[in-house]
This record gives structure tokens, C-alpha cells and sequence, in this order.
């Protein structure tokens, strides 16, 4: 096995075209191979100490978050849990604080588990994913990128190296909710985001809806907009309910079954467009949602 | 009062080495030359060996030693002797050692497992405990009819049968004015210390020194005598620090293995396992439970008959398995009077992971059972479940259900001051509910012994035969010591969890080790007392029985002006006749059964020493999804009087935390051929500390004469009967009825609450 760490994004994705694979907090490769999944690849790349990598920039395009951020540094910016409170929910509930200060966005993202927190929020809010190659850059949606399951639309030469997501409109608001039996180290048995914008009169006008762990990849409710618009949060939390269990194509395996994945996927669909209703007009909602007003919140 | 009080609290021997990472455990060590052992598991639970061949393996550069049944002793070893240390010819659950392996290095290891040759003709696994006792079933052991087994019962795949009847169950039935039978499942569980266990062996001639962390060390080092016969003085067993055991570091486990191997080897041997081998091959797992209860009452709510009968998943073999069926039989029938009961209790073999003991086996799930239907009983004629249990429950001079009469007891107590404890829940909001439950378990005195010395500058040492995986013994040995040298349990160390350096002790199982230990430890502290009066005496002119023994110093009763110090009198002694005690005392008896008859008696119908306890649990449940928090629990203990507040109120919150995972999630999964699905902590869910609730604890102090030390019981399995109980009462209350099966997971809250 060879292992070489790189300064510049350059140098990474230069090894990268000769065959070498990223490697940033190593929370899922590593863990992955010591639990059997797949062994360590043959030529590592390290990432963790590329500085075009770290940083997460406001502009007027919008959040442009680095792919080396880890989950840590999320749920620490300002921006994030004002304007893009939905992935703050989702970084925040990942893992461990050991887990959330290595694991990164971009190893999240490319990753692509159909369980990942960060990308049900990610879709709602139209994040782009940044891949860099040697032979260039491109922007690809979250729709378009996730393929199935620990599959993405990426080249294997292709870095991810940036997160970015458009600027949020005025009075709009998300959040992400996901069923979970412990309150640290749980994976998404279901998850849901949503993020929405209401009228002055607090009614939904436009939202969108995604959903955690109910198919091959992150996917998102069809229509859900039409469905919510012009209603109430309750009325849109409802339609959403209905609307996210029909989408969900769920397995049945030991973290449940596919009947009460179907349910409660709804549940937190529901949840997640009330919570982003309640932040779209201008109420706090603590991150992570799950702890604030969701399952198990506090007492 | 507490010996020692939470305001008295010092800190603990070992905390600074556990707290900063500095201690050492098993896989830490590291001896010049040392190899990696590793295992060939069988992979499938239930087959017949055709071939094994370890030439190739054996050929490989980097291994030192491949070994298997035909390089050990032929022994057969267990509760029932129905096992060997590697498998022969049939292999009966996945985890099955097939082969060991000691190499250069991890890679040469798993280089040399994966060429041995091991072919096999599969058998078709029995994984359920009915259809196991059906005439004409397939039997896990062919041959049990020639296993050695003592006095246990058996037949074919009942690997161990108890019943206990007293009165006549069917009058007491037909007299009844209600008869409420209700059935419950609970899944396996396992004990996931966060050490996973290791095991080094070294070789000087003849002689084997094994680290092991093993919470038996006495024990392990019997089952190697046994299994390599060796004599006992060649054998010596030590345990570095231990990162828990929960039960699961009982028993004998792999000693012998990396003995052999490193015997073989003629070079030092480790062996560290893997979570995943943490939860497939030990022989202690929390045994998974079908228990049927019928019970009648009258309208008023009188309890007149009782009948229980219990199947238990023996799993492989039988570790220690054996009383198992006994102690579930006595917490099917609870700690209620009775007149009329019957239980019937079977543990039955199948080709799942063999069963043992886990903190207070069989308890959690029977307490579970039997007072979830305490509430149906409760519930079925409109009573609330507290006064149900008042009305029925043992007390100080009632007869409970096995016809034994208790001395002074405090469960009444408990059940009040538990309630209690949880403050005002008239006006609970409509997601909350309360729930109750009550719990007993015995003590289980033995032999054991201590020694104590102090050396010529005052100091002391305990050396003791005692564990400490969280039995507190680091904290309760030296508070006993001072105790009677009127001393401070900062001067004593202690030289612990060496086989060689101390008498025996039947380490941390049973919660014996105040009981035991504690007995054995303040006799030999007794005898270091009468040698410094004798000392003092001839100092200050005085007669040794008007000497007291007073912070560090000796003097007449009533003048203290005239004092020696402690350290004084121990540098005469060093001169002259040293300062060593050595204790054992007489272990307290067991109480013989009148009045009841018990088939496959195993001493456990009468309880000696007994404890009770109440945990009362508050819960919220998410009705949409079934996922319940448990918001607080409050406690309520009989254990004697308590000598060391912090070590048992840290009983009971880790009995606590324990409990709510096997409530609510911790359960092992099993594929339909009998292998485990969920052998990871990813899926195999232990509480973390995020989901702690507010725990109260409250000791109901009853002085128990002839136990432990000071009026003292055990408190260290008793905290993990309750809590499961308690909290399936509260969701019972939410959701209109029990959950049946455990744990009590979300989606079975939710599919029981909208079935």
C-alpha cells in the first residue's frame, strides 16, 4: 500500500488520475475495512491537509463550504445554523463528537449511504457538489450525483472539492429530523429534510422534501411543493406526511422493517416541514431539531 | 448510615491509571519474542467435521504453532461436562473454536487460518426452543446421556430442568375469581464490556504465567489445570486492569487455548479479540427467555395461585448454565406470597451461542415477565399496581411463595420510598407514565480468603483473591481495613487478581465480593488489630482488650493523651513478630427448602441473604414512532446496610443504564440458520451516556445479621432486575397494553400500540 498526503488540490487529484484514492478523516474508509466492507485501497491519497479544502465562504452566489469541513465545524458556523439550518440538524446528529471532529462534508457526500445525514438537507437546499479533476471542474447536483447506493455519478478521478448551495430567499427556513433509537453514535433508520418558504400570512408558498434511508440513494419527494403550497405548516406537514410515505421505496433489515420505515419516514417528513415552517418565520428551533422538538427530545 | 458516606468519598486506586490512560490492560502487554494467536471459527452453527487439516498451515513461514483437539488433553469441561476446548467431529454454533493459530504477526495469522483445510457436511440448526422439546426433535448433543453433570437434570435437548410446587396450583386456581395467563419473549443480549477480552501466555519450563482479563481468575486458572492437566502451584493466573465484564469475563475462556499455543510455540502468545469475536464465540450470552405465567387472585386482589413455566436458550453447551432454570423458576414466581405455585424451568440446548451468566442471569428478562403481568393483574380488576404489589408482596415475617419466612426485609420500604422518589406525577402530560417494578435476588456465599500486612513504616497491604472489573473492591477492601485498624484506606494498597500472590477467591461473580471477600478480608484485618493491642498493651502498660485503635494510633479506652502510633508499634513489629493477618471465615449458610419440592434442586428456592429492590421508571413515549426516552428512574434498595455509598450508588446507575438498553435496545438478532445478525455496536444498540436519565437512589438500610460485613448484603447484580420491568409497565399504561417481546423496541411499541 502507498500513502501520500497532498498540499494542494492539484497534487491530489494528479494522484488521483494515476489511481489513488482520497482518504480526509478516514471515518468510513478505514472503519469500512476494518469492519470487513472492503479492504483499504491500494493507493491512498491524504486530504486532510489541503487548505482549499477547509473554510466555509458567504458570497452573493451563496455558501460555498469547503469538502475538507467536518461535521464539527458545520454545526460551529453561524451562516449554517442561520441559513442552512438543516444541514447544521443533520451534521449535528452524526455519530460522536470524536466522529463529527474527523468525519467531513465531502467524505459524507461522496460516500453516498442512502443513511448519510448531511444529504437530504443538502438536496432540499440545491447544494452542488464541486468535482476537480486534471482535466477540470464541474458542478453536479445532489439529484444528479448519488447513483445508489455507495455510488455517485463521479469519475474516479474526480475530487470532490467544494459544497455549494444558493443563496436562501427571504422568510424561508429548513430542518432535518430522523428517527433514531439512542440519542449518539445512531445511524438514520429514517430521516427527512425539508426546506421552505412562507408567505407574510405564515402559509407554505414554496418548499421542498427529501428523505434519509428509504431507497437506493437520498430521494426526493416529487411535487412536494405543489402539494404543501398555500397551505398551513400542519396542512403542508400533513401532505408531506402522505407524500413522503408513497415515495419511500424502504428495505426491511435489522434496524426495521419496511412497513414502519414507510411510517415513519411520513413522521418525519412531517416534522422536518413543521420545524422549517416555524424557522421560515422567524421562531428558534434549536440544532438539532431531534433534540429540540423531535424524537426523544429533552424533557 | 452508610460505612462510608458520599461526603466521605475518596478517590480509588486505580482511577487515576483509568481516567488518564496510563493503565494497562491484556492487549497492552507485550513480552520479547510475543506471537498473535488467532481462531478458526466453524462459521455455521450446526455441521459435522469431514476434514481438518492444519499441515499447510503448519508449513508457512511466520507460524510458530497450529493446534487443535488432537494436541490437548481429551477433557470434557462445563456445568454439564458437554464440551471440549476445540471442536470434535460435530461443531454446534457458529463461534466454535475449530483451530488455533500462533504466528509473527496479525497477517501471518490470518494467513495460516485461511490454510487450513476444514470441511464439514451441514446439519440442519435447531434455533427453536418448542420446537427443540418436541418428541422426536433433532439432538444437539447425540451423546448427552455420557456427559458428567453432577446432579443436574436432564433429558435429550433439556440440557438442565428445575421445578419448584408448593400447595395445590389447580384448587388455588379453580378458588380464583380471576385467572390471567399472559406469555413473554425476551431475545438474547450480551454483556459488551468495552475491553474486548485478551488472553497472553508465557512459558519458564513447566510453568505457565496467563494475563487474562478475566473477572474469575481462579476459576480460569482451574479450567486450564482441568483442560491441560496441570497441576494447580504451575498454573498462575493475573489480570492487569479490567475494562469491564458485566458477567461476560466469567468462566474459563480461551486460557487454555493460548497456553497450548504458546506451549507449542515455546514463545509467549497473545490473544486479543475482536468486537465481532467479543460477540460470537464466548460462551456468555444473556439467554434468550419464553416464559408463560397463569396467576389467580380474588376481587380483592389476593394472589391465590400461581403457575410459571419457563424455556430458556441454552445455546451450545453449558457453561455454567446449569442453575439457570432454578433462578428463572424463582423470578417467574416473584417476590410475592403465594400459597399455592408451580414452575416448571427448562434451559434447552439449540445451535445458538451458549448461554452464561451476564450480571444476574435470568433475572432482567423473569423480573420483565412476571411484573408486566403484575400489572395485567393489577389492571384486570382496576387496582393500581403499587397497592396490588403492597397487598401481595413478601414482608418481614411473611411466608413467600416458596414457603421461606424472611427476617427482617425492606421491600415494603423499597416500594414506598421508589414511588416516592419520583416526586409529583398526579398531573404527568398525556406522552408520560410511571411504572413499577419490583425485584429480588440472592447472595451467594463461599470461600474466600485475604491477607494483611503492615510493613515497618506503617503502611499496609491487602492481598486478596478479590477482582475488581467494577466491583468497587478497590474502594470497600481498604474501608473494611481501616475500619478495624482504625486507619485510613489511603494506607493500604492492594495486591489483587494474581492466583499466585493470594488465597482463593471466587472472583467478581455473584456479587460476592463484600460478602466474601469483605468477610475474609476484616478477619485477617481482626488479627493485625489484636497483634497491635498485644503491642500497645506492653507500650502503654495496659491490658490489650482496653485498647482502642484510633486515627493511626493505639491507646487505653478513654485516654487518648496517651497514644502510640500505629506506625511505631508496626516498627517493633518489623523486629520481631510482623504484623500479617490472614482471613477465610465461615461462609454464612444456605438456608435448606421446607416445605416446597423442587426437582433439580440447585439451593435457590430459599434465598439466604436475599435483596430487594423497587425501580419505579418515568418515560415519554413518541406515539408516531413508537420510540420511548426514559426520563427518570428512581431506585430503591435493600442491600443491607451500605459500606460505601459512591461504589453502590454507581451499582445501581450502571444496573440502571444497563437495564433500559435490554428494555429497549439491545437484543441479538438471529438469521433463521442460527447466526447473529447484529454482532457489531452499530445494530447491537447499548445505551450511551446521551440517554441517561436522572437516576435517585435510596438504600433501605436494613441491618442483615450473619452476611456481609457491618450488616451488610450485595448490591452489584440486584440494580439490573428492575429497571426492564419498570419501564414495561410504563408503556403498558401509554399504549393500553404490554409489549410482549424484549427488548421493547420502537417498532414493537408501535406495531403492539396500533395492533
Amino acid at each position: 500500500m502507498t500513502f501520500t498526503r497532498a498540499t494542494t488540490i492539484e497534487e491530489a487529484v494528479t494522484a488521483m488520475a494515476a489511481g489513488a484514492r482520497p482518504i480526509a478523516g478516514g471515518s468510513d474508509l478505514v472503519v469500512g475495512a476494518r469492519q470487513g466492507k472492503a479492504p483499504l485501497p491500494d493507493v491512498l491519497v491524504a486530504i486532510d491537509r489541503i487548505d482549499d479544502l477547509r473554510g466555509i465562504e458567504t458570497s452573493g452566489q451563496g455558501l460555498r463550504v469547503g469538502a475538507g469541513v467536518t461535521h464539527a465545524e458545520l454545526i460551529g458556523n453561524e451562516t449554517v445554523v442561520s441559513s442552512y439550518t438543516a444541514v447544521a440538524d443533520a451534521a449535528a446528529l452524526v455519530g460522536s463528537p470524536a466522529t463529527r471532529n474527523v468525519g467531513t462534508i465531502g467524505g459524507n457526500v461522496m460516500n453516498a449511504s442512502p443513511a448519510m445525514d448531511t444529504g437530504a438537507p443538502l438536496l432540499v437546499l440545491d447544494g452542488h457538489a464541486v468535482l476537480k479533476s486534471v482535466d477540470g471542474s464541474r458542478s453536479v447536483n445532489m439529484a444528479d450525483l448519488w447513483t445508489g447506493p455507495g455510488r455517485t455519478s463521479a469519475d474516479p478521478g474526480e475530487l470532490c472539492v467544494a459544497i455549494e448551495l444558493p443563496p436562501q430567499p427571504e422568510r424561508s427556513g429548513s430542518a432535518y429530523v430522523r428517527l433514531e433509537y439512542r440519542r449518539a453514535m445512531e445511524i438514520a433508520v429514517v430521516g427527512a429534510a425539508a426546506a421552505v418558504t412562507v408567505s407574510e400570512d405564515g402559509t407554505i408558498e414554496t418548499g421542498r422534501v427529501a428523505l434519509t434511508a428509504v431507497g437506493p440513494a437520498i430521494i426526493e419527494v416529487a411535487d412536494a411543493s405543489v402539494l404543501m403550497s398555500g397551505r398551513d405548516a400542519k396542512e403542508a406537514g400533513a401532505a408531506a406526511e402522505t407524500a413522503a410515505s408513497k415515495s419511500a421505496t424502504p428495505i426491511s433489515d435489522l434496524r426495521a422493517g419496511d412497513d414502519y420505515r414507510r411510517h415513519t419516514v411520513g413522521v418525519m417528513a412531517r416534522r422536518a416541514v413543521k420545524a422549517a415552517a416555524a424557522r421560515a418565520r422567524g421562531e428558534t428551533i434549536a440544532v438539532p431539531v431531534n433534540r429540540s422538538a423531535g424524537v426523544g427530545a429533552a424533557s | 448510615m452508610p460505612l462510608v458516606t458520599e461526603a466521605e468519598r475518596f478517590i480509588r486506586s486505580d482511577g487515576p491509571d483509568k481516567v488518564t490512560g496510563s493503565g494497562r490492560y491484556v492487549a497492552d502487554l507485550s513480552l520479547t519474542g510475543m506471537l498473535t494467536a488467532k481462531f478458526l471459527y466453524a462459521g455455521v452453527p450446526h455441521a459435522r467435521i469431514t476434514k481438518l487439516d492444519v499441515e499447510p498451515a503448519r508449513q508457512m513461514s511466520g507460524v510458530f504453532a497450529v493446534i487443535t483437539q488432537d494436541d490437548v488433553p481429551e477433557r470434557r469441561f462445563g456445568s454439564v461436562a458437554d464440551r471440549t476446548l476445540f471442536a470434535q467431529d460435530v461443531v454446534r454454533f457458529e463461534g466454535e473454536v475449530i483451530a488455533a493459530v500462533a504466528a509473527i504477526d496479525d497477517d501471518s495469522a490470518q494467513r495460516a487460518i485461511d490454510a487450513i483445510v476444514f470441511e464439514y457436511e451441514e446439519l440442519p440448526p435447531l434455533t427453536d426452543l418448542e420446537e427443540a422439546i418436541k418428541d422426536g426433535a433433532l439432538l444437539v448433543h447425540e451423546n448427552w446421556e455420557s456427559y458428567a453433570a453432577g446432579s443436574v437434570v436432564r433429558d435429550g435437548n433439556v440440557a438442565s430442568f428445575t421445578s419448584i410446587e408448593r400447595g395445590d396450583v389447580d384448587e388455588g386456581l379453580a378458588d380464583s375469581d380471576h385467572v390471567i395467563t399472559s406469555r413473554y419473549v425476551a431475545d438474547a443480549s450480551h454483556a459488551a464490556p468495552i475491553e474486548p477480552r485478551g488472553v497472553v501466555a508465557q512459558w519458564e519450563g513447566d510453568r505457565v504465567t496467563i494475563w487474562s482479563s478475566t473477572q474469575v481468575p481462579f476459576q480460569a486458572r482451574d479450567g486450564v489445570c482441568e483442560t491441560l492437566d496441570l497441576p494447580s502451584n504451575r498454573v498462575r493466573v493475573v489480570v492487569p486492569h479490567l475494562g469491564g465484564g458485566f458477567g461476560g469475563k466469567c468462566g474459563f475462556h480461551y486460557e487454555a487455548h493460548v497456553a497450548a499455543l504458546a506451549r507449542a510455540a515455546r514463545r509467549p502468545v497473545r490473544l486479543v479479540f475482536s468486537r465481532e469475536e467479543e460477540f460470537l464465540a464466548p460462551d456468555r450470552r444473556r439467554e434468550g427467555m419464553i416464559v408463560e405465567i397463569t396467576t389467580g387472585m380474588t376481587n380483592d386482589g389476593d394472589i391465590k395461585a400461581r403457575k410459571a413455566k419457563v424455556l430458556l436458550d441454552n445455546g451450545a453447551y453449558s457453561a455454567d448454565s446449569s442453575f439457570f432454570p432454578h433462578m428463572a423458576a424463582m423470578h417467574a414466581i416473584g417476590p410475592y406470597v403465594i400459597e399455592n405455585v408451580s414452575a416448571e424451568a427448562s434451559s434447552i440446548y439449540t445451535n445458538h451461542q451458549p448461554s452464561g451468566s451476564v450480571r444476574a442471569p435470568t433475572a432482567p428478562q423473569g423480573c420483565w415477565a412476571v411484573e408486566s403481568h403484575t400489572d395485567e393483574l393489577a389492571a384486570a380488576i382496576g387496582m393500581d399496581p403499587v397497592e396490588f404489589r403492597k397487598r401481595n408482596c413478601v414482608d418481614t415475617g411473611r411466608m413467600s411463595a416458596t414457603g421461606q419466612v424472611f427476617d427482617e426485609i425492606g421491600l415494603q420500604q423499597c416500594l414506598s420510598d421508589a414511588v416516592d422518589g419520583l416526586g409529583d406525577i398526579s398531573n404527568l402530560p398525556e406522552d408520560e407514565s410511571i411504572g413499577v417494578g419490583v425485584g429480588w435476588w440472592g447472595s451467594f456465599p463461599g470461600a474466600s480468603g485475604a491477607y494483611v500486612k503492615i510493613d515497618s513504616d506503617g503502611r499496609g497491604v491487602i492481598i486478596t483473591g478479590a477482582q475488581e472489573c467494577g466491583t468497587g473492591s478497590v474502594m470497600t477492601l481498604p474501608i473494611l481495613v481501616a475500619k478495624e485498624l482504625g486507619m485510613d484506606p489511603d494506607d493500604f494498597e492492594l495486591v489483587y487478581q494474581d492466583t499466585s500472590a493470594a488465597p482463593y477467591d471466587s472472583g467478581a461473580t455473584g456479587s460476592q465480593t463484600i460478602l466474601n471477600n469483605g468477610r475474609a478480608t476484616v478477619e485477617a484485618a481482626q488479627q493485625v488489630a489484636a497483634q497491635l493491642k498485644d503491642l500497645a498493651a506492653k507500650e502503654l502498660e495496659a491490658a490489650p482488650e482496653d485498647i482502642v485503635l484510633v486515627d493511626g494510633r493505639a491507646h487505653v479506652a478513654g485516654s487518648p493523651e496517651a497514644a502510640v502510633d500505629i506506625s511505631r508499634l508496626a516498627r517493633i513489629a518489623s523486629r520481631g513478630e510482623m504484623l500479617l493477618g490472614r482471613g477465610s471465615g465461615t461462609p454464612a449458610e444456605y438456608p435448606s427448602a421446607v416445605g416446597v419440592s423442587c426437582v433439580g434442586d440447585q439451593d435457590l428456592s430459599w434465598w439466604v441473604g436475599p435483596q430487594f429492590s423497587c425501580h419505579a421508571a418515568r418515560i415519554r413515549l413518541d406515539r408516531d414512532t413508537g420510540v420511548v426516552r426514559v426520563l427518570e428512574v428512581s431506585t430503591a434498595h435493600d442491600s443491607g446496610v451500605i459500606i460505601n455509598e459512591v461504589g453502590a450508588a454507581g451499582q445501581v446507575e450502571g444496573g440502571v443504564l444497563m437495564g433500559i438498553g435490554q428494555a429497549l435496545t439491545e437484543g441479538t438478532v438471529y438469521s433463521e440458520d442460527g447466526g447473529q445478525l447484529n454482532p457489531a455496536f452499530l445494530d447491537y444498540k447499548l445505551q450511551t451516556i446521551a440517554d441517561a436519565p436522572r437516576i435517585k437512589t435510596s438504600f433501605v438500610e436494613v441491618h442483615t445479621p450473619g452476611m456481609g460485613p457491618h450488616g451488610s448484603k450485595p448490591i452489584a447484580e440486584a440494580p439490573n432486575v428492575a429497571t426492564a420491568a419498570a419501564i414495561s409497565n410504563a408503556i403498558a399504561k401509554l399504549i393500553g397494553r404490554p409489549v410482549r417481546q424484549l427488548p421493547m423496541t420502537a417498532e414493537r411499541v408501535w406495531a403492539e400500540a396500533r395492533s
